[in-house]
């Protein structure tokens, strides 16, 4: 294996979890990554790969008053981003706009622009619409489903509706289907719950425990990947939700996140606790279902793995495609490091 | 002298030219050639104008020219002359001799008329003479040729009053033939007369034949009776107008019902089969139902050639029932060995079979019986060769399933271990068995077998390799790892999938290690050694090791996950229930420890059951199992000095001491390769789970409390751990590094005082003595 040794690294001063690629700028491929620290200033790093690809530059570095859990970073204002933090007792979420003139690397402070202050318990994540220049946000704790509507300008976020998923499903994570702005996937204890945004109801399930990660296919509709602690990532074709399209092994120990490339429909890249970041192939879909059975020989000869990156000191827990170029992925593992590399190597021949 | 000659040639043709035309009375007619150069210069035309040609003549030559001219003409005319004088000499000669010859036969026929005269009146008086006779002749001969006719008559009407007597007494004397032969010499007579005149004896020669029809018609029937005489009574009643082809559907028909007696039925085939095999030991033993039936099916071949010799229009109709009794067999043997059958069981029918088609082919050769049976027979090998192998693998799952019934004791007790020898054996006992059968069907030389041997080969080496590949998937449906492609048995798969019992995993796994380390090149070996020759190579042991040993590997790989899962839940409960910020001082180790411990003991104890021993271990820390209350209490003190120390030291500079640890200290190999040891699963499991320990602790953030009683949960397992496990360094980082977490995550560490974590820590130990105690105790009283 090559390692990391192609990729190019940058250090966090704290423990990190979270990284977000910033859609909004097309000039250049930047991320956002915040950091996690209990008891120090936690910042928040704006990095810029330089133009030849070959420096991960700090763009602006800003302090954030909590540790930072989630961060996502607005898709259609690249100075627009949400996080959700703690304090170590209590949490919060709130959309931050990075001030003006970021130019200077010096520590500056961010400007917030609304606080998405209607939960009471842990918060697990903020997602933005994915559907370019919608202004609609959702945020989620253990129990509820907010959507919010942003006005950036006035700085006001509003409820629009709210959903109690009920005590027993206790919520984890989610991601909002780029392909119907009106539903999104929720992974709960028990099931994955997809949400229909209008009625604010859950309209459909699959009962599959402990999913830790869950991500739509931007190319492929119906399309969902998932990522449990045990038992791998598993790719689900939404109209046939009973039984998996295919399974992938995922990690040796949890799978933590799985991301779906955004212009290579087949790649899927998945960061686990055994401090590695695999790359996947998988072909497989619901189209060629049928040929899956004599493709089952195959199947042990193709390895769905095409490159595992271990060179991670720690848990990885951050990942991000870039959008603007899809062959480029970020990950951050628990130690601060973030680590970019491109997958041109693997990319599918068309 | 060419120019010489055609003048001569035109001279004598232009004289036969004048001479023909002079004979001939048109000119018009005269002959092409000369009518062709008819031209007024032409001097022989017809057209001639002398005037003219001279003219010409006069106007085109010369005085020389046409003085030659006149001298040639000259000489022609004199010619002319002369030849006309030729001519009418001749002529006149003839004339001459031709009124000779009339003047002569004038008196020739002067002296004949009167003889003519003479010659008529004879004849005339001839005829007169003879019409006399004849008249006089004429009413004897009516006469005679009357009585003639009534003597014939006569002589028939006799015979036909004969005729019932005479039948009778062809009866009496079996002389069917002649019987027939009058009969319908009569036939016509009684057919026009019957109604009348004869009417007592057609009824009596009429019962007479229904007689014979009917003596002919059991002859036809009998069996007993000699073919040709069959042939001949058949031959018979289609002469007395009798519908023979009813009579030969009837016979037909009696024959295919008969072929229902000669089914092998399925159920009676194994005892058919026995008997066949218990006949070959005792010979004299000849009544079984083997015998019985191949009587019965030479004598349905005997009656077949009769019939086929009396109704040589029938054949067709017989080899279809040939046919289908062919066919039927080899259904009713499929049917046979849908239930699992032994291939001698197997054999014995298959002989029965094979006789059978021998019998017929010799009567029928034309139906291609052996063909027919052939292909059969191939088809119906094939399938017993794959029924064997699913029956074999049949056998495998139901060993491995047997005992997951009652689950509960599994843990317990040597069941994993029994059922992992009684599988072993099962996969081992059932291949060699299965190729023992197959040996048995190769050392076959009915005629057939010896044909298809080549064929079987390729058959059971293709089956062998099949049956290994649908073993090992049968083993990871077993499992519950595959994600099967079929949706609706992924349904019930996936509700099954929480019932299947991790030990069943575990024996699994170990199986396919069997499978891949012994039963294959056992196979293999076999194989070579007993197809040397066959030279298509559809098993392949290579391939099949590399399965078996994927599998295994897969198969490891998910008890493991298996049993992490469910100590992952346990944590997951422990971590998510109480709020960590707001925790309590630490009273006792928690609860969830002792479950923890609790699976790890049930992995430990599958684990004996199942997998070999490693080849080194560090330490045999078992043998001091007496004094290990205190040593180990000595060690956690030692180590709990340490880390008091080494906390107190993090609450200053904790994230710079773990980077520098982490840098000094070698990097420890968290995720190793499993082994088919008992240590390396056993380790790889506590590993697993103190990482997914430490994953949990780092989602939570701690008060001063919650670290501490994660502290003293830590310093708990860590002596029960280091005692099952190989790799004490690896668990020692481990440990730490939950407590790393859990610091990180703390909003004020401070750890608890060594002798406060001694004494709950032996408060622990203490309880779960007596509880143990106690437990022995009911059990004992009980």
């Amino acid at each position: 294996m090559q390692g990391g040794s192609s990729g190019i690294g940058y250090g966090l001063k704290y423990q990190a979890r979270c990284i977000s690629d910033v859609k909004a700028d097309t000039d250049h491929t930047s991320f956002l990554t915040g950091t996690l620290s209990l008891k120090e200033e936690n910042e928040v790093h704006l990095l810029r790969l330089s133009s030849g690809g070959s420096e991960l530059v700090c763009e602006g570095l800003f302090s954030h008053p909590n540790e930072i859990w989630d961060l996502a970073s607005c898709p259609f204002d690249q100075r627009i981003f949400s996080t959700v933090f703690s304090s170590g007792e209590s949490f919060g979420a709130a959309i931050w706009q990075i001030p003006e003139p970021y130019g200077q690397s010096n520590s500056s402070t961010l400007d917030c622009v609304a606080s998405l202050d209607a939960h009471v318990g842990k918060i697990n994540c903020v997602l933005w619409c994915p559907s370019g220049k919608s202004d609609k946000l959702i945020s989620m704790d253990e129990q509820n489903l907010v959507l919010w509507s942003l006005d950036s300008s006035k700085k006001i976020a509003e409820v629009v509706s709210k959903e109690t998923a009920g005590m027993r499903h206790s919520l984890s994570g989610g991601a909002w289907n780029p392909h119907d702005v009106n539903s999104m996937a929720a992974t709960s204890e028990s099931s994955i719950q997809f949400w229909d945004l209008r009625t604010m109801k859950n309209v459909n399930s699959i009962e599959r425990a402990h999913v830790r990660n869950v991500d739509y296919n931007t190319k492929r509709e119906h399309i969902l990947v998932t990522a449990d602690d045990e038992s791998g990532i598993h790719i689900w074709d939404l109209r046939k939700a009973k039984v998996p399209v295919q399974e992938l092994p995922g990690h040796t120990h949890w799978t933590w996140a799985v991301r779906c490339n955004p212009e290579y429909e087949e790649l899927i890249l998945s960061v686990g606790t055994d401090s590695a970041v695999n790359l996947w192939f998988a072909s497989a879909s619901s189209e060629n279902q049928a040929s899956e059975r004599s493709a089952e020989a195959s199947r042990q000869r193709v390895n769905p793995l095409l490159n595992s990156y271990t060179d991670y000191e720690d848990s990885v827990y951050g990942l991000a495609w870039s959008s603007r170029e899809p062959w480029i992925f970020a990950s951050l593992s628990y130690d601060g490091r973030v680590v970019i590399e491109s997958v041109k190597p693997f990319l599918p021949r068309r | 002298m060419a120019t010489e000659a055609a003048p001569m040639d035109e001279k004598a043709k232009r004289m036969r030219d004048l001479l023909s035309s002079f004979y001939t009375p048109d000119p018009s007619i005269s002959t092409p050639t000369s009518s062709i150069s008819t031209s007024f210069d032409n001097i022989n035309g017809p057209s001639f104008d002398a005037d003219q040609y001279m003219d010409l003549m006069i106007k085109k030559s010369n005085l020389d020219v046409l003085l030659q001219r006149h001298v040639q003409m000259a000489a022609e005319i004199k010619n002319l002359d002369t030849d006309l004088q030729m001519l009418v000499y001749e002529n006149y000669n003839k004339f001459i001799s031709a009124t000779d010859t009339i003047k002569r036969m004038k008196s020739n026929i002067f002296g004949m008329e009167g003889n003519m005269d003479q010659l008529l009146h004879k004849i005339m008086s001839v005829q007169s003479r003879s019409d006399g006779v004849n008249t006089s002749l004429f009413e004897k001969r009516e006469h005679i040729e009357k009585l003639h006719r009534t003597r014939n008559l006569l002589r028939k009407v006799q015979f036909i009053y004969d005729l019932p007597a005479r039948l009778q007494k062809c009866i009496k004397s079996e002389a069917y033939g002649d019987a027939v032969r009058f009969y319908t010499g009569a036939m016509p007579i009684l057919k026009v007369y019957g109604d009348t005149s004869f009417k007592d004896c057609r009824r009596a020669s009429e019962e007479a034949i229904e007689t014979i029809i009917k003596n002919l018609q059991t002859k036809l029937f009998s069996d007993s009776e000699s073919i040709q005489a069959r042939a001949e009574a058949a031959v018979l009643l289609k002469q007395l107008d009798v519908p023979v082809d009813s009579l030969k559907d009837k016979l037909l028909e009696k024959l295919e019902q008969s072929l229902d007696g000669l089914q092998i039925n399925p159920d009676e085939a194994s005892k058919l089969a026995e008997h066949n095999v218990s006949s070959k030991d005792e010979e004299s033993n000849n009544q079984g139902p083997a015998k019985i039936h191949e009587d019965a099916v030479r004598g349905f071949s005997e009656a077949m050639r009769a019939y086929r010799e009396i109704f040589p229009d029938s054949e067709e109709r017989l080899f279809k029932l040939a046919r289908a009794l062919t066919t039927t067999h080899f259904e009713n043997m499929e049917l046979y060995i849908r239930k699992r059958v032994s291939a001698a069981d197997f054999l014995g029918i298959f002989r029965i079979i094979w006789e059978d088609v021998v019998l017929m082919d010799e009567v029928l050769p034309e139906a291609a019986l052996s063909d027919l049976s052939a292909e059969a027979a191939q088809v119906t090998l094939k399938q017993f060769v794959a029924r064997t192998f699913s029956h074999l693998q049949q056998d495998i799952s139901d060993t491995l399933l047997k005992f997951d019934i009652n689950q509960k004791e599994v843990v317990d007790g040597e069941v994993l271990k029994v059922v992992l020898e009684a599988s072993g054996k099962a996969v081992l006992q059932g291949t060699t068995d299965i190729f023992q059968e197959f040996r048995q069907l190769l050392d076959e030389n009915t005629g057939i077998f010896v044909k298809m041997n080549d064929l079987l080969i390729g058959w059971i080496q293709k089956g062998f390799q099949d049956f290994f590949r649908s073993l090992e998937s049968h083993f990871l449906v077993l499992s519950g790892k595959t994600s099967s492609s079929n949706e609706t048995e992924g349904l019930v798969e996936g509700k099954s999938s929480e019932k299947i019992h991790a030990g069943l995993i575990l024996v699994l796994a170990q199986l396919s290690v069997v499978i891949e380390q012994k039963v294959i090149p056992r196979i293999a070996e076999e194989i070579t050694a007993s197809f040397s020759g066959g030279n298509s190579q559809a098993f392949i042991p290579g391939e099949l090791c590399r399965v078996f040993h994927a599998a295994s590997e897969k198969l490891l790989q998910h008890y493991i996950d298996t049993r992490t899962q469910k100590i992952s839940n346990v944590l997951r409960k422990r971590f998510k229930t109480p709020n960590w910020v707001k925790h309590k001082e630490p009273r006792e180790v928690h609860m969830y420890v002792d479950m923890l411990l609790q699976q790890l003991e049930e992995v430990g104890k599958e684990v004996k059951q199942i997998l070999p021993q490693g080849t080194f271990r560090k330490h045999k820390r078992s043998d001091s199992n007496g004094s290990n209350t205190t040593t180990s209490s000595r060690s956690t003190t030692l180590h709990s000095d340490k880390m008091a120390r080494s906390n107190s030291q993090r609450a200053r500079s904790q994230l710079f001491e773990t980077h520098l640890a982490k840098l000094f200290k070698q990097k420890v190999e968290i995720f190793t390769k499993v082994e088919f040891t008992q240590e390396s699963v056993v380790t790889t499991t506590v590993k697993l789970c103190l990482k997914s320990l430490q994953e949990y602790v780092r989602l939570q953030t701690f008060n001063r409390s919650g670290f501490q009683q994660i502290q003293l949960d830590i310093q708990f397992l860590k002596a029960p751990l280091k005692e099952t496990v190989e790799d004490e360094a690896a668990i020692d980082f481990l440990l730490d590094e939950v407590i790393v977490a859990a610091s990180e995550r703390c909003l004020d560490v401070t750890p608890l005082e060594p002798p406060i974590l001694d004494k709950l820590i032996q408060a622990k130990l203490a309880k779960s003595k007596e509880h143990n105690n106690n437990n022995n105790k009911t059990t004992v009283s009980s």
